[in-house]
């Protein structure tokens, strides 16, 4: 992979995972590459190829079994848990396949959640996650509960909760996967605008070709490696199509 | 499917090893305590009986007039009574020894110039040893000794035993020993004998015997003579059957059986709560499971098969560790009780060796398995009704619990009110059993209520928790509140483990306060002199001159010697109190509760009308201006009631007569206790220690203020109530446990909620925390539902084992500072109990919690 003028984010180097048990499964093989501040990478594959693990290795969910993954600088393996937590509420948003809202909690509590964690008065957190989900076009279920909306809405409020924090890396494991077309269409176009105003990089795991023309990268993982990693034109036909 | 079933069962038990032994010890804890108390009740009955029966010897009918004893002129009437075959009489003297720890000796006197054929088992050959024959008949500080006391003391024939009478210390020679068998073996073997008439001089009975013990003839039966005898004495001297006495002095401690046996059930109605709760949690926790099971052909009836065998067997396994706990806290509890009975009745039972009694342990078992089985129905239903599709969502889809449906509220209300009213408007008549039930409906009422008060609480506690805690104290309240099938049953637990926290507390601060404003109005004197330190005493009173050089003291205004005794008044066992009356009403001018006091001060000195306590009043429906036949040892008297008053000595009742009538009719000069009121400027506590001196060298008292002597009321209270404070310890440590439980499976049930919640940046510190004030949340709504559960708890203790059982009219005292002193308790053991949960939620996985299903 090319290296690019600017600092790299999020630099993956080498880096295996071997999931222990039965025969010891090798989720990751070696995986090496290189995330600029700004880009949208769509990491694609199979089910089985990684993807998840992947994304639970940069996020500091998951350690990997060998090689580093360094996010905005620092080996997130010799970080504590607690600094990798931290991570997770300062610079690394999160959004799920399944949406992980806190089902007891309204919209703007969900949303606001990241910014108390981080000891943000209540007051302060609320306003502004009441500013993040009027950004997001949900300005009539601030009081929602999850149970109260549909899958369009829930997703954009685990958006407004990714994004409440300004963060340096977004990632987002399969965002419209329990989404009807036209919706997770509506989510797309919003991490797209949402993209051009914040310049956040995204990294978004999907086995949806569609979704993946909202990225200028594109990964391919199979079998735990990276058999691709090409940049994407949207609206063009790909050059190495 | 039965055998893929028990295979289910058995691997979920291997999974949650700790509730299953959580759930497996409520069992235990309720049937132990309900075996413990039924133990116990029945082994001071039983002692009570032993010990009669065993001093009754051979005798087949007693004559007995109440503990104060009559002539032994009426001997003569007995021996010239067709079909008597013997006859003995006997006094009866528990003695106070100067042997290590004040041992007490039951002194028996009996006419040693006769054969004694009686109590033959004692004295028969080789039975009694006497040195000198001679010597012990002659000497009247002879005694002879079990030969059990004797090898216990190291005492030897020629021994000096010195023990405590009214006049003093005496000192006693030992000339003999007998067997330890029969009456010899009562209280331990602590018995001892001396001749009739010695005894009487030394102990200052005057002429008085207790009994005569009576053979019948073999052509004369027992009805007949016991007819006969009746027929020749006055009706205050009874004529009964060694067993039917036993019976007399078993309703003396009804009150402690009743109070033991509401106390037995409201323990159970603990844990057959936690019993429910954990089968709640159970169901909670394998809701998918058993949607899965549905789904794949396990039908419904299957599904609460699989619930009600696994309570069954753990209610085999509980209820098999509670009978042998029970046996351990019965041998623990049986002192206490015997305690409280001879300090309150100055009933001294024959401490009995505790039999595990099989009957009893077969009625816990099997209460204990169907309890077990009740307490899982519901939750198995509920098992059973799941709709597999809808159990098998993922957890945002699931819809917010509907369980405070307005059907369940209006029932629970309904319940809740009916309980109380009909506590209030009881009739006694109605039986214990009944009266329970009760009891049943308002903690019923309450539990259907829980869900609403679990709601309206998270709504209270939110703000605070919110400000407190931030985020997590939020997470904390909206996971509690909006979880009520898993929160309400703890929730509930808490409740009636606390409520009867509160009721018990309740109960006896009510019950003192009632006593203090008795003892206020009608024991309002200055200083009490008592002779004994139990309540009434049948061996120690102050005699005449005893009594004279007391009131002689200089400083003394206004005193009332007073005499406790009893009588039988149809069946029951009534107090008597004879006072100065005219005295008594100078001392207490604020006597009665209904009567005009200067017209009743005037009869009752005259000797010509009584006064009674309220409760028996109200137990036999007597109003003022009835009149009352006592039979006393001297005849029977018939008197109007000229006053009542409410008096806590009894709870069969009291009756008050002034002391020339008692003179009279029991022949008995003697005082148990001393009134005084001082004059003006007269110090009390030195007033004290002139009486101490005056008495110092012969006689024992116990000299006491108007405060001093409301104290010492209130520790018999607290040794009366002993029992309920560790049932108290007991329920918190049960409530405790249902709470560990809750959090336990709250941790588990919520892995993917709490995955959620680190891998947005929660760190496990606050994991940690957020965990912890979830239990603070659930503890908080459950102390203040049990506050509300424990007011009406409190309300049907009060009018029930109050009013009912004695008669005694209670006015309701509810302790809110000890609601405000279990708040911090009650947080610090929310945190204890939910520390480890809390520190497993802490360390899960988060990557398998988001995964985890």
């Amino acid at each position: 992979m090319k290296s690019s003028e600017r600092a790299p984010i999020l630099r993956l180097d080498n880096v295996t995972r071997i999931f222990e048990g039965g025969s010891g499964v090798a989720a990751l093989r070696g995986v090496s590459a290189e995330l600029i501040q700004g880009e949208r990478v769509a990491i694609m594959g199979p089910s089985g190829s990684g993807k998840s693990t992947l994304l639970n290795l940069i996020c500091g969910l998951d350690e990997p079994t060998s090689g580093s993954v360094y996010f905005d600088g620092a080996d997130l393996a010799k970080l504590d848990d607690d600094k990798r937590t931290k991570l997770r509420r300062q610079k690394i948003g999160m959004i799920f396949q399944t949406f992980n809202l806190l089902p007891t909690l309204t919209s703007v509590e969900n949303v606001a959640l990241p910014l108390r964690l981080n000891g943000t008065s209540s007051r302060a957190a609320s306003d502004k996650a009441v500013a993040m989900l009027e950004r997001v076009d949900l300005k009539d279920r601030f009081h929602h509960r999850p149970d109260e909306m549909s899958g369009g809405e829930r997703q954009r409020v685990a958006i407004a909760r990714a994004l409440i924090f300004d963060p340096l890396l977004l990632l987002a494991d399969e965002p419209t996967g329990n989404l009807d077309s036209h919706t997770g269409e509506d989510v797309l176009q919003l991490l797209d605008d949402l993209h051009a105003e914040f310049n956040t990089t995204i990294v978004l795991v999907t086995h949806n070709e569609h979704a993946a023309e909202y990225c200028s990268r594109h990964i391919s993982l199979l079998d735990g490696e990276i058999v691709s990693d090409e940049p994407f034109f949207r609206g063009s036909v790909n050059p190495k199509k | 499917m039965t055998g893929a079933l028990t295979l289910i069962t058995g691997r979920q038990w291997r999974l949650h090893k700790l509730r299953l032994i959580l759930t497996t010890l409520g069992i235990a804890l309720g049937v132990a305590i309900f075996f413990a108390i039924q133990t116990t009740n029945t082994t001071l009955v039983d002692s009570l009986h032993t010990t009669i029966e065993k001093l009754a010897g051979k005798a087949t009918l007693q004559i007995t007039s109440g503990d104060s004893g009559f002539s032994q002129e009426y001997i003569k009437t007995v021996r010239t009574t067709a079909g008597v075959a013997l006859s003995e009489p006997v006094t009866e003297t528990m003695a106070v020894t100067k042997l290590a720890g004040n041992e007490k000796l039951l002194i028996l006197g009996l006419d040693t110039s006769s054969d004694l054929q009686i109590y033959s088992e004692m004295f028969d050959e080789g039975g009694l040893v006497v040195k000198n024959p001679l010597a012990f008949s002659s000497r009247a500080d002879s005694i002879a000794l079990s030969r059990k006391f004797a090898d216990r003391f190291g005492l030897k024939d020629g021994d000096k035993l010195t023990v405590q009478t009214q006049e003093g210390a005496q000192e006693l020679t030992i000339r003999a020993f007998f067997k330890s068998v029969g009456a010899g073996e009562v209280f331990g073997g602590n018995v001892a004998v001396m001749d009739i008439y010695s005894a009487q001089k030394i102990f200052g009975r005057g002429r008085r015997i207790d009994r005569i013990d009576i053979t019948n003839s073999p052509d004369v039966s027992v009805d007949e003579l016991q007819k006969r005898l009746t027929s020749q004495l006055p009706d205050g001297i009874k004529v009964t059957r060694p067993d039917l006495r036993g019976q007399s002095l078993e309703s003396s401690v009804s009150a402690v059986n009743a109070g033991l046996t509401i106390m037995s059930f409201l323990a159970f109605i603990i844990c057959a709560f936690l019993i429910f709760n954990s089968f709640s949690i159970s169901l909670n926790q394998r809701w998918k499971e058993i949607g899965i099971l549905r789904a794949i052909g396990v039908t419904r009836a299957g599904v609460r098969r699989m619930f009600l065998a696994e309570a069954a067997i753990l209610g085999v396994a509980g209820s098999a560790v509670g009978v042998a706990a029970g046996y351990v806290l019965a041998k623990a509890a049986i002192g206490v009780v015997l305690n409280v009975s001879q300090t309150l009745y100055g009933l001294a039972a024959s401490p009995k060796v505790l039999e595990f009694n099989y009957v009893f342990a077969a009625k816990a078992f099997v209460v204990g398995v169907i309890a077990s089985m009740l307490a899982a129905w519901l939750p198995a239903r509920g098992a059973g009704q799941l709709d597999p599709a809808a159990a098998l969502h993922n957890i945002e889809t699931r819809k917010q619990e509907v369980v405070a449906r307005v059907p369940r509220l209006v029932l629970g209300v309904v319940f809740v009110i009916a309980g109380l009213l009909l506590t209030a408007f009881t009739r006694p008549a109605v039986g214990m059993n009944i009266q329970l039930a009760y009891v049943l409906f308002i903690h019923l009422g309450m539990i259907l209520l829980l869900p609403k008060i679990i709601e309206y609480g998270g709504k209270i506690l939110r703000p605070f928790m919110n400000a407190l805690f931030g985020a997590e104290g939020l997470i904390a309240v909206e996971t509690m509140a909006k979880s009520p099938h898993r929160t309400a049953s703890t929730v509930g637990a808490l409740m009636v483990g606390l409520a009867f926290v509160f009721s018990s507390g309740a109960f006896i601060v009510s019950q003192k306060a009632a006593l203090n404003h008795s003892l206020d109005k009608s024991l309002n004197c200055d200083i009490q002199v008592a002779s004994s330190q139990q309540l009434q005493s049948s061996t120690y009173h102050f005699s005449q001159a005893t009594t004279q050089r007391v009131v002689s003291i200089p400083g003394v205004d206004v005193y009332d010697p007073i005499r406790v005794g009893s009588i039988d008044y149809r069946g029951d066992t009534v107090s008597i109190l004879a006072h100065d009356m005219n005295a008594y009403f100078t001392i207490s001018p604020d006597l009665l509760d209904s009567g005009y006091p200067q017209s009743a001060r005037e009869i009752t000195s005259r000797g010509e009308g009584i006064l009674i306590s309220n409760n028996l009043a109200l137990r036999w429906n007597i109003n003022l201006g009835d009149r009352m036949k006592i039979d006393t040892p001297g005849g029977s008297l018939d008197l109007p009631v000229v006053g009542t008053l409410d008096y806590f000595r009894s709870e069969k009742g009291t009756i008050f007569l002034d002391s020339s009538l008692y003179r009279k009719y029991w022949n008995d000069t003697d005082a148990d206790y001393i009134f005084i009121n001082l004059k003006p400027g007269v110090d009390a506590t030195d007033f004290k220690q002139k009486v101490f001196d005056a008495l110092s060298d012969d006689q024992n008292a116990f000299v006491y203020t108007h405060e001093e002597f409301k104290q010492w009321v209130s520790q018999l209270i607290d040794q009366f109530f002993i029992l309920m404070y560790l049932q108290m310890v007991v329920a918190i440590f049960v409530a405790a446990l249902g709470l560990a439980n809750t959090m336990i499976i709250s941790v588990d049930e919520r892995q993917r909620e709490l995955g959620i919640f680190r891998s947005i940046g929660g760190l496990r510190s606050q994991v940690v925390k957020l965990v912890l004030l979830e239990a603070v949340a659930i503890s908080l709504i459950g102390l203040g539902a049990g506050a509300i559960a424990g007011i009406f708890n409190a309300y049907f203790l009060v009018n029930t084992a109050a009013k009912v059982v004695a008669g005694f009219t209670v006015h309701l005292v509810f302790p809110y500072s000890m609601v405000l002193l279990a708040l911090p308790l009650v947080i610090v053991v929310a945190v204890a109990a939910a520390l480890w949960p809390a520190i497993k939620a802490a360390r899960l996985r988060v990557v398998e919690a988001i995964g985890y299903e």
